[in-house]
């Protein structure tokens, strides 16, 4: 059963809506504060540049963000409104270091039409009134009393309808907005109003008409010049009771402004093309008198900009990653005065996605199609165990210092060298063990291979050697060769072993022998035909293990701290809570490691690699870590294929300026390298909008599909596109059919060796026919009519789930008997559906419009027919991210003796760069967990006294219900941050231990 | 020429004064703490929820209409002695009370 979820965040938010700095956490400090959808960061400027403070956990998406300081304020207060129409006035208390919520409050109204654009939410400069536009035709006051504290909000009608921005202009008497809308004939005009404490507007001091058609941003400019700038696409104007300025720019859209300068003559303007402008307002004393902008150079393409200090700014982007610039003086060698300090990583709006499991680890790894336009890129995402390198050499020959010692044998090759007890160190070769002072470098001792022996294989441990002394205290023959062997020290006396463990050839066992006797205690057949390679006694948490590696990359463990695992995939191998974790490491192809302990480098590891040795600490968290590959255009749409090892991707590349502005592309990749192997051009106006990697029935061949359509601008939808069949031949992609299709092809599908596609309203099933000689083409089989618009099918067996635009999930079957389509059942709801998986044969998830997720079940047990025909919804959720692709798979390495090994996951990618991942647990482990989700409901308080619950509850514009068989991982797993105290109450309310709370958390943990 | 980016604001000199740039092509990600809040003030003063006034707006013109026409009767009514007062009073209470339109 798949019907109790589990949903938490292994990517957090990283696209950045908006930012603002201000003293918010001492009138001394000036802080930058993020949004990121559900999160804010809070950071500091420092002489090391932005040092991050906290990251707060919003309960809501946050729609405007604005720091302001009441009278008689020290420090400024952070003003927050949320999507779902409830505001919070937040402070920092820098003796607790905790957030203070000063106000709260609900502002929907019971009637209204939500605005199309943007939510609202200004605060006047003087600090009498907050306006909240969020509703067309009304503008919501909450005024200010003379102490700073808030008063009840009333609505003042606006009589314009189309709202693109609003903002409090400086240096009023009576606190006054500037409005900049659209009339019904689409042109684009400013007015003012006066707010007026009687609740009504009053006529403002001036109004201009007929305003740039992309008119769409105002800036307010402060005291003294005050006034307003209207930036358009092709003008900049400013305004105010007095002037009026205007100059022409090159066409573009600005998507963010920073104020520079305290007096409002300089502003930062960033456009859709990530080009950065300076805007001056040119004045004499009081009085304007004209603008001037200048190219500054190249960005992300910004959506929040702020002017920091000294010369540095914050670009906040959601289509690339956000950017600490430095403004220069001077240009550089190409002209741009912006230098880039930092970059921190963005991966929205993520669009498609895939998971491979490239090394067959069970392990997935992420490909994501990240970013847009110029910042478009495609992002690795691997979960693992990180490498602090603290330093590293090249290995270089002549660099090496090479130190000769005399008790060793040079002239025959060493199978093994260890240090020992005594300042002693260990050399075996083929035929001898040398025993060789480490002070000295003098032999003490030696024992030779008797004649006709030699050795192989060897271990010691560092203890169990005398001083100066080698005996041979006992010499067993056995029927094969040995391949590998190992005496670590387990058990209660860390200096002596009293076993001996030994892997073979020609049987395949590994065997275990008691110390000094050798006797054997057991064998344990290893089954296939690989051979151990590399056996290892240890002992985690008091349990003894026995771990065995074989040649062809897998560890077996016999019942068995931190192991390294060398190989071309390094992984740590530690236990908790008695279980093994396998963990992957951020590092390429090691080839030997050792502990390495001293002063410099305290607990680090020193680890080879092909010429380079470094020396590294174990970050003992599991973490995300994330490869860019920037694509330079927006990439939409990924697959892989095993077969040819390369994936293959839609993307779409701008050209702002070119008469044809968009050019769509199927690109195919290397798989390891992602070098760009081939490049197939679609049609003018031809948009890639699916692909997949399919054979077909009797023939082998793996080929890439790709779905299009054309979208002609005099058209409403698409009514015309293809399928494009390609296979790769030597690294290229080589074109082998192609059908024309009645609408876009919005999802492709491998169904029982055929194509399922989902064409504008229908559902198509194509079978592949060879014809004699040898071409080959798609023949339309079946189909399937009743869609708005099918955007989303998947498969699984006979079964086809198809994901609607408008009206949810639908259930339907294939009969290969009649080879037709039928619909079963459907979910009657009208939810937008913007991504959808099958969970199990009944259970089935989709993601809406609204932000929610949910689960409908087949009803085939119903009583009548009219009860079957409809799916029963079992599940809501609100997640709070746009879903645009589910994915079966898992970020972690999936042990199948473990019990979380046994628990289902698929992953998701979000429009704000969030990865999640959601688990079908079982019910007794779900009933234990929502028990304990109630329990911090109580104790873990909702930042701004906004609420988990509400936040939770599934919720469109139709209605709102209660969350329902899904659970908040993020808030689960915030027990382990918890003091121990707070701990202590839940664990009393729930009447279960501490360490099993701890411990039952923590293996959900290890599900990311 | 002085640069258009000259005298560019400082806060606090000291701000980004040791900043080592890293290398841009490798984006660095912030992992700060995440904020769990267990006190109480997450709940704000009582009077320092809002809400907004239920009443509808085109009611609230209604009765603000209706008040307009009652008020200047009211002084008349209540209080014969204010008649003579009110030529006084009148730029002061004609501004604090009825003019709001």
């Amino acid at each position: 059963m798949s019907v109790w979820n589990y949903v938490v965040t292994a990517q957090k938010p990283t696209c950045v809506s908006h930012d603002c700095v201000g003293n918010f956490t001492s009138p001394q400090e000036l802080n930058l504060i993020v949004a990121k959808c559900t999160r804010i960061e809070i950071h500091l400027l420092t002489p090391q540049g932005v040092q991050t403070i906290l990251d707060v956990p919003l309960y809501g998406r946050i729609a405007t963000l604005e720091l302001f300081r009441p009278h008689g304020e020290a420090q400024d207060l952070l003003f927050i409104t949320i999507e779902r129409y409830k505001f919070c006035v937040l402070q920092w208390d820098s003796e607790s270091s905790e957030l203070v919520t000063r106000a709260m409050g609900d502002v929907s109204d019971r009637i209204g039409l939500p605005t199309d654009n943007d939510q609202i939410g200004i605060i006047d400069p003087d600090c009498r009134l907050i306006g909240l536009h969020l509703y067309d035709g009304l503008f919501k006051v909450i005024p200010f009393d003379n102490k700073g504290q808030l008063k009840e909000a009333f609505n003042i009608r606006l009589e314009e309808l189309q709202v693109l921005d609003i903002k409090f202009l400086y240096g009023c008497t009576r606190p006054t907005i500037a409005v900049l809308y659209q009339d019904i004939k689409d042109a684009r005009h400013v007015k003012t109003y006066e707010v007026s404490l009687k609740e009504d507007f009053v006529k403002g001091p001036w109004s201009q008409n007929n305003l740039d058609y992309g008119a769409d941003l105002l800036i307010p400019v402060p005291q003294p010049l005050c006034g307003v700038l209207i930036i358009g696409e092709e003008t900049i104007v400013y305004c105010s009771a007095n002037a009026f300025k205007a100059i022409q720019i090159r066409p573009c859209i600005t998507k963010a402004y920073g104020r520079v300068d305290i007096d409002g003559s300089r502003y930062l303007l960033g456009d859709h093309a990530g080009l950065l402008h300076l805007l001056v307002i040119t004045h004499e004393k009081e009085k304007v008198t004209g603008l001037k902008i200048e190219l500054l150079g190249e960005t992300s393409i910004a959506s929040s900009i702020s002017y920091l200090d000294n010369a540095v700014a914050f670009v906040g982007s959601s289509y690339g990653d956000s950017q600490l610039i430095k403004l220069n003086t001077q240009p550089d060698a190409k002209g741009s005065y912006v230098e880039i300090l930092e970059s921190y990583v963005n991966l929205g709006p993520i669009v498609g996605l895939c998971v491979l499991d490239l090394e067959r680890q069970g392990q997935g790894q992420v490909v994501t199609c990240s970013g847009a336009y110029k910042d478009g890129s495609l992002r690795i995402v691997r979960s693992g165990i990180g490498i602090n390198e603290q330093a590293s050499v090249e290995l270089q020959e002549d660099e090496m210092e090479e130190t000769e010692i005399e008790g060793f044998l040079s002239e025959v090759q060493t199978l093994f060298c260890h240090d020992a007890v005594y300042n002693q160190l260990v050399q075996v070769t083929s035929n001898s063990v040398r025993l060789v002072s480490s002070t000295t470098r003098e032999l003490r001792n030696k024992w030779d291979a008797p004649a006709g022996f030699t050795v192989n294989v060897a271990t010691s441990n560092a203890s169990q050697i005398g001083d100066g002394t080698l005996t041979e205290v006992k010499h067993v023959l056995l029927e094969y060769e040995v391949s590998c062997i190992d005496m670590n020290p387990i058990g209660d006396n860390p200096n002596y072993s009293q076993l001996a463990a030994v892997g073979m050839w020609t049987d395949i066992t590994v065997r275990i022998f008691v110390l000094p006797d050798l006797t054997l205690i057991t064998k344990e057949q290893l089954g296939g035909e690989i051979i151990p390679r590399s056996v290892l006694l240890c002992a985690f948490e008091g349990i003894s293990y026995l771990l065995c590696a074989l040649g062809d990359g897998h560890l077996l463990n016999f019942h068995a701290t931190h192991v390294f695992a060398a190989s071309d995939r390094p992984a740590v191998i530690y236990s908790n809570n008695k279980k093994l974790v396998y963990s992957n490491v951020n590092l390429k192809e090691v080839s030997h490691l050792c502990p390495f302990n001293s002063a410099a480098f305290p607990d680090s590891l020193a680890i080879a690699r092909e010429g380079e040795l470094t020396i590294g600490t174990i970050n003992d968290i599991q973490k995300l870590h994330i490869r860019t590959i920037p694509v330079g255009e927006h990439a939409r749409r990924i697959c892989h294929q095993k077969q040819s090892r390369t994936f293959a991707i839609c993307s779409v590349r701008n050209h702002p300026s070119a008469e044809e502005s968009e050019m769509h592309f199927v690109r195919l990749l290397d798989d390891q390298t992602f070098d760009f192997l081939s490049t197939y051009p679609l049609d003018a106006f031809e948009y890639g909008c699916s692909i997949l990697s399919c054979s077909f029935t009797d023939d082998k061949n793996a080929y890439y599909c790709v779905g299009t359509a054309y979208v002609l601008p005099k058209e409403n939808g698409p009514t015309k596109g293809r399928i494009l069949v390609f296979i790769v031949e030597e690294g290229r992609l080589q074109l082998i059919a192609e059908k024309e299709t009645e609408g876009a092809v919005y999802s492709l599908n491998a169904f029982n060796g055929k194509l399922l596609a989902a064409i504008n309203q229908k559902i198509q099933l194509y079978k592949w026919m060879v014809r004699d000689g040898g071409t080959r083409e798609l023949q339309s089989e079946c189909g399937h009519h009743g869609h708005i618009l099918a955007l989303f099918v998947q498969t699984r067996g006979d079964f086809i789930a198809g994901g609607d635009l408008m009206k949810s999930i639908s259930f339907l079957i294939y009969k290969h008997e009649e080879g037709a389509i039928e619909e079963r059942t459907r979910d009657y709801n009208a939810n937008w559906i913007s991504a959808l998986e099958i969970l199990d044969d009944d259970t089935y998830l989709g993601a809406d419009s609204c932000y929610n997720l949910f689960t409908v079940k087949k009803n085939s047990e119903g009583p009548t027919e009219e009860e079957r025909a409809s799916m029963e919804v079992v599940g809501e959720y609100h997640l709070g991210e746009f879903v645009n692709r589910f994915r079966h798979g898992s970020l972690v390495m999936r042990m199948p003796d473990s019990e979380t090994g046994q628990i289902p996951t698929l992953i998701f990618g979000t429009v704000n760069g969030v990865i999640g991942v959601m688990a079908s647990l079982p019910q007794e482990q779900y009933a234990f967990l929502e028990k304990l989700q109630t329990s911090l409901r109580k104790v873990i308080k909702g930042v701004g006294g906004l609420s988990h619950e509400q936040w939770r509850s599934f919720t469109n514009e139709k209605r709102t219900a209660e969350a329902r068989n899904f659970l908040d991982g993020d808030l689960i797993e915030s027990f382990l941050d918890l003091s121990r105290s707070k701990m202590e109450e839940i664990s009393k309310g729930m009447d279960v231990q501490v360490e099993e709370l701890c411990k039952r958390v923590e293996e959900l943990i290890r599900l990311h | 020429m002085a640069s258009i980016l000259g005298d560019l604001p400082s806060f606090d000199p000291h701000n980004f004064s040791q900043h080592r740039p890293s290398d841009p092509s490798n984006p660095s990600r912030m992992v700060p703490t995440t904020y769990h809040p267990t006190h109480n003030r997450t709940l704000p003063p009582p009077d320092q929820v809002i809400t907004t006034e239920v009443k509808n707006i085109l009611i609230r013109s209604f009765y603000q209409r209706a008040e307009e026409k009652l008020r200047p009767k009211r002084p008349a009514s209540e209080h014969l002695t204010s008649e003579h007062g009110n030529k006084h009073f009148r730029a002061a209470s004609s501004s604090s009370s009825t003019q709001g339109l």
